[in-house]
């Protein structure tokens, strides 16, 4: 392992029991220098079964969601349900600074390991649950899924072709905006504690976080769209087709982002300024939200003239925010990508060598790295039982034997 | 004492990345203070002409005090760098290329506060070719490989949402990296440079699918609604205009609790549903069936009745079913704030929740200019007569 002076929060251990639907929570703590210590059921984690695999063969260690979202955290296999586990849970909270879990609301109350009874233990522990709704209210016990959460998150509606069904965002997008609001909790809370000396408990909700790492502004919009006395605002629909329009281009697609009548004027410039599309009403972002239709036909004939690349270029050259619209492959190979240097190897004992997404920053004190693949199941029971709570090799057979590891 | 009370943060921020960052900071006690100027303004104040009613802006800018500075000045430029002195964290998201040309990139601030901690975030990231290109949220999905994921198989290309998605990730990205940045200077005294590229902020989000294409060659297609091992899985048509409810099912005791909650009707009693591969291999017909029992219904009524069951659903909500969602208002999840030109608005309220700090509190978003005066007073000790001259060269600006 590297020298923790390296690493921005190399001082720091969590235990994380939660699930990988919010492993991105300790990933980001993890990539910036965290020991994560991963502590999963016996059985493991039920996303190391979710596809794809490894050459598609299904496989608890070639699970590709699971190795992407464990990069950097340890492993280790504890069964909470038994008096042992709970036993030894206890002892590793004495060493730890953060512990995050996402059952279900009152689940960790019933084994006797919420927040009120671990900080007897830990005094200065950080607690951080992660749930579909939170621990309290209404609704704090109904079922939430990444579609579902993504639905009540005030974005989907916006999403796709207007008449046609909403459409899901790849990823998790709604549980990736609960772990980057819990990770900011974590580390405010840790920050306070180097002043205060106490730990605290963190409830963070899916649901809630959703709208302010997806959608802050749909509220807003519409409170801003009522007045008083007047009628209420058109609902909400789906119009990223005519906001941010998507052309086909010689290549493939780009997207265009012309909201100001200077932009637009450069887009036209971009495209040899083409007579019909010089008539100034076109100048009016309404006037073209409302015609969507109809200037997406005009469009046509001039993006089709032109390379992704060189509609790129020209944009950036007549001062019009112009995108292509890449495949994944496109954006692993794209000249900027590899400048960066953002795909990182790394090599996994069980799935082997492959390129990873890094870190999406870089640093010049405490750069984040891939110090580690994500663990196979159980892999550093050793290490942790016996090379730090001081189990003998025979107590960890006994242990395993019992159903506790 | 809120967390961050004591930390100064110079805002340079256009757009959402790092204005919303920079609220973040003061939702937990930083001080804000926002580098702003008529010539030179934040592109969300100029989407509606009014510069200080815009809905966006005034979200991603409560917390600040905004500080109106002409930085085409050499004298504006120098008492940015004196803010800048007595300041822990510098945020910035113009053009690559514009804060060096101001004289205020990494290298000559650092000069002036070693220990600053720098954080920028172009669309493409602060180096490589591309670094110079002006983006936008609704690219950077485009250019990050996400976007051609993004859409239900049958589309004819990929068109994304009204939202400049990934943008207020990458926002709370940037949060997660300052506060790690600051918790490191707290050991070591040593401040330093962040480039974040949201491109890659929003490749990260789909790693698992970039990690697909590394170890199986495979570049995945869209899937919509569509998952590749729950059914139902979707998004069904209800009652009303444009009114849905999602729902998801993935083990065969949620299919028992769906078929009870809906009245069991034959169709539910056909074998081919029985299990997860004969849902998955007849989805569209599932769907189909399914989205008759919705069509009839309200949506809010399909998501009650299949919660009360225990089956994951949802209404596709908008703003208006947020403000009246019973979890959400129990959670304090909406806040209003009286903004001093646009009114009392509704916002997104402060996700979160910390047992161990005072409650945080939000102020409304400042006037271009609003605190200029009292900025140069109490910060940079200017008498009045220095304040007004100064706004009559063109170096200052405020509100009034």
């Amino acid at each position: 392992m590297s020298n923790t002076q390296e690493r921005a929060l190399g001082g720091y251990r969590i235990l994380d029991l939660a699930d990988s639907m919010v492993a991105l929570c300790t990933k980001l703590l993890a990539d910036l220098g965290a020991d994560v210590i991963k502590v999963e059921r016996p059985e493991g984690d039920p996303m190391r079964r979710i596809p794809p695999f490894v050459d598609d063969v299904p496989h608890h260690e070639k699970g590709l969601f699971f190795l992407y979202r464990n990069t950097n955290k340890r492993g280790i296999t504890l069964n909470l349900e038994s008096s042992e586990g709970k036993a030894i849970f206890r002892e590793l909270v004495k060493a730890v600074d953060v512990v995050v879990e996402n059952w279900p609301p009152g689940y960790m109350a019933s084994l006797g390991l919420d927040y009120s009874l671990l900080r007897q233990i830990n005094p200065k522990l950080i607690m951080a649950s992660i749930t579909e709704f939170g621990q309290t209210g209404p609704y704090k016990d109904w079922k939430g899924s990444n579609l579902v959460d993504f639905a009540m998150s005030g974005v989907m509606i916006t999403s796709g072709f207007s008449g046609k069904t909403p459409c899901l965002l790849p990823g998790v997008p709604a549980y990736d905006s609960a772990c980057v609001v819990a990770a900011i909790s974590i580390l405010i809370a840790l920050y306070s504690r180097s002043s205060t000396g106490e730990g605290q408990y963190i409830d963070t909700s899916v649901h809630e976080s959703s709208r302010v790492g997806l959608y802050p502004w749909s509220v807003p919009y519409y409170s801003y769209a009522l007045t008083e006395g007047g009628p209420p605002p058109m609902p909400e629909t789906r119009m990223g087709a005519s906001i941010f329009p998507v052309y086909p281009c010689k290549d493939g697609f780009i997207r265009v982002v012309a909201l100001t009548p200077k932009q637009w004027d450069a887009l036209v410039r971009a495209l040899g300024s083409p007579q019909v599309l010089l008539l100034p009403d076109w100048q009016s972002f309404l006037y073209r939200i409302a015609n969507a239709e109809d200037l997406y036909a005009l469009m046509l004939e001039f993006t089709m003239k032109y390379t992704m690349a060189e509609l790129l270029e020209a944009g950036h050259r007549e001062g019009v925010p112009i995108a292509p619209i890449y495949d994944l492959a496109s954006f692993a190979n794209s000249p900027q990508t590899k400048a960066r240097e953002f795909f990182v190897e790394v090599d996994h004992p069980v799935a082997g060598k492959a390129l990873y997404p890094g870190s999406p920053y870089r640093w010049t004190e405490t750069p984040p790295t891939i110090r580690r693949p994500a663990p196979c199941l159980g892999q550093h029971n050793e290490d942790i039982y016996c090379g730090e709570l001081g189990l003998s090799k025979d107590d960890l057979a006994a242990l395993r034997r019992a159903g506790v590891l | 004492m809120l967390p961050l009370e004591g930390i100064r943060v110079i805002s340079f921020g256009t757009g959402a990345v790092i204005p919303d960052f920079a609220k973040i900071l003061g939702e937990f006690g930083a001080e804000v203070i926002k580098i702003e100027a008529r010539e030179f303004p934040d592109f969300m104040r100029t989407i509606d002409p009014d510069i200080n009613r815009v809905a966006g802006f005034n979200e991603s800018n409560r917390n600040k005090r905004s500080f109106g500075v002409n930085l085409k000045t050499e004298k504006g430029r120098e008492i940015v760098r004196q803010l800048i002195k007595m300041s822990d964290i510098v945020g910035e998201n113009f053009r690559g290329g514009v804060m060096r040309s101001l004289g205020l990139d990494y290298e000559s601030v650092r000069q002036i506060k070693p220990d600053i901690i720098y954080i920028s975030s172009q669309g493409f990231g602060g180096a490589g070719p591309y670094s110079h290109y002006e983006t936008y949220g609704p690219m950077v999905s485009a250019a990050s490989g996400m976007l051609s994921i993004w859409a239900h198989p049958d589309d004819p290309y990929p068109v994304g949402s009204n939202s400049p998605i990934p943008d207020h990730l990458a926002s709370k990205f940037a949060v997660v990296a300052a506060l790690a940045a600051l918790d490191f200077r707290r050991q070591t005294g040593k401040g330093q440079f962040i480039d974040m590229a949201q491109t890659e902020v929003a490749a990260a989000l789909i790693g698992e699918v970039y990690l697909d294409y590394a170890v199986n060659k495979r570049i995945q297609r869209p899937m919509g609604n569509r998952s590749p091992y729950a059914a139902p899985h979707g998004c069904y048509r209800c009652k009303g205009e444009d009114q849905w409810c999602a729902i998801t099912v993935f083990s065969n005791e949620e299919w028992q609790r769906l078929c009870n909650a809906i009245g069991n009707p034959p169709w539910t009693k056909d074998p081919k549903f029985a299990d997860i591969l004969g849902r998955l291999s007849n989805a569209d017909e599932l769907d189909r069936l399914l989205e008759e029992w919705t069509s009839s219904r309200e949506a809010n009524e399909v998501m009650k009745v299949l919660q009360q069951a225990g089956v994951a659903a949802g209404v596709v909500q908008r703003a208006p079913d947020a403000i009246d969602d019973p979890q959400l208002r129990w959670r304090g999840a909406i806040m209003e704030l009286d903004h001093p030109v646009a009114g009392k608005r509704l916002y997104p309220g402060i996700p979160f929740k910390l047992s161990g700090i005072p409650p945080l509190r939000s102020t409304p978003a400042p006037l271009l200019g609003q605190h200029t005066e009292e900025i140069c007073r109490e910060l940079l000790g200017m008498s009045p007569p220095e304040i007004k001259s100064l706004k009559e060269e063109g170096v200052l600006q405020t509100a009034t």
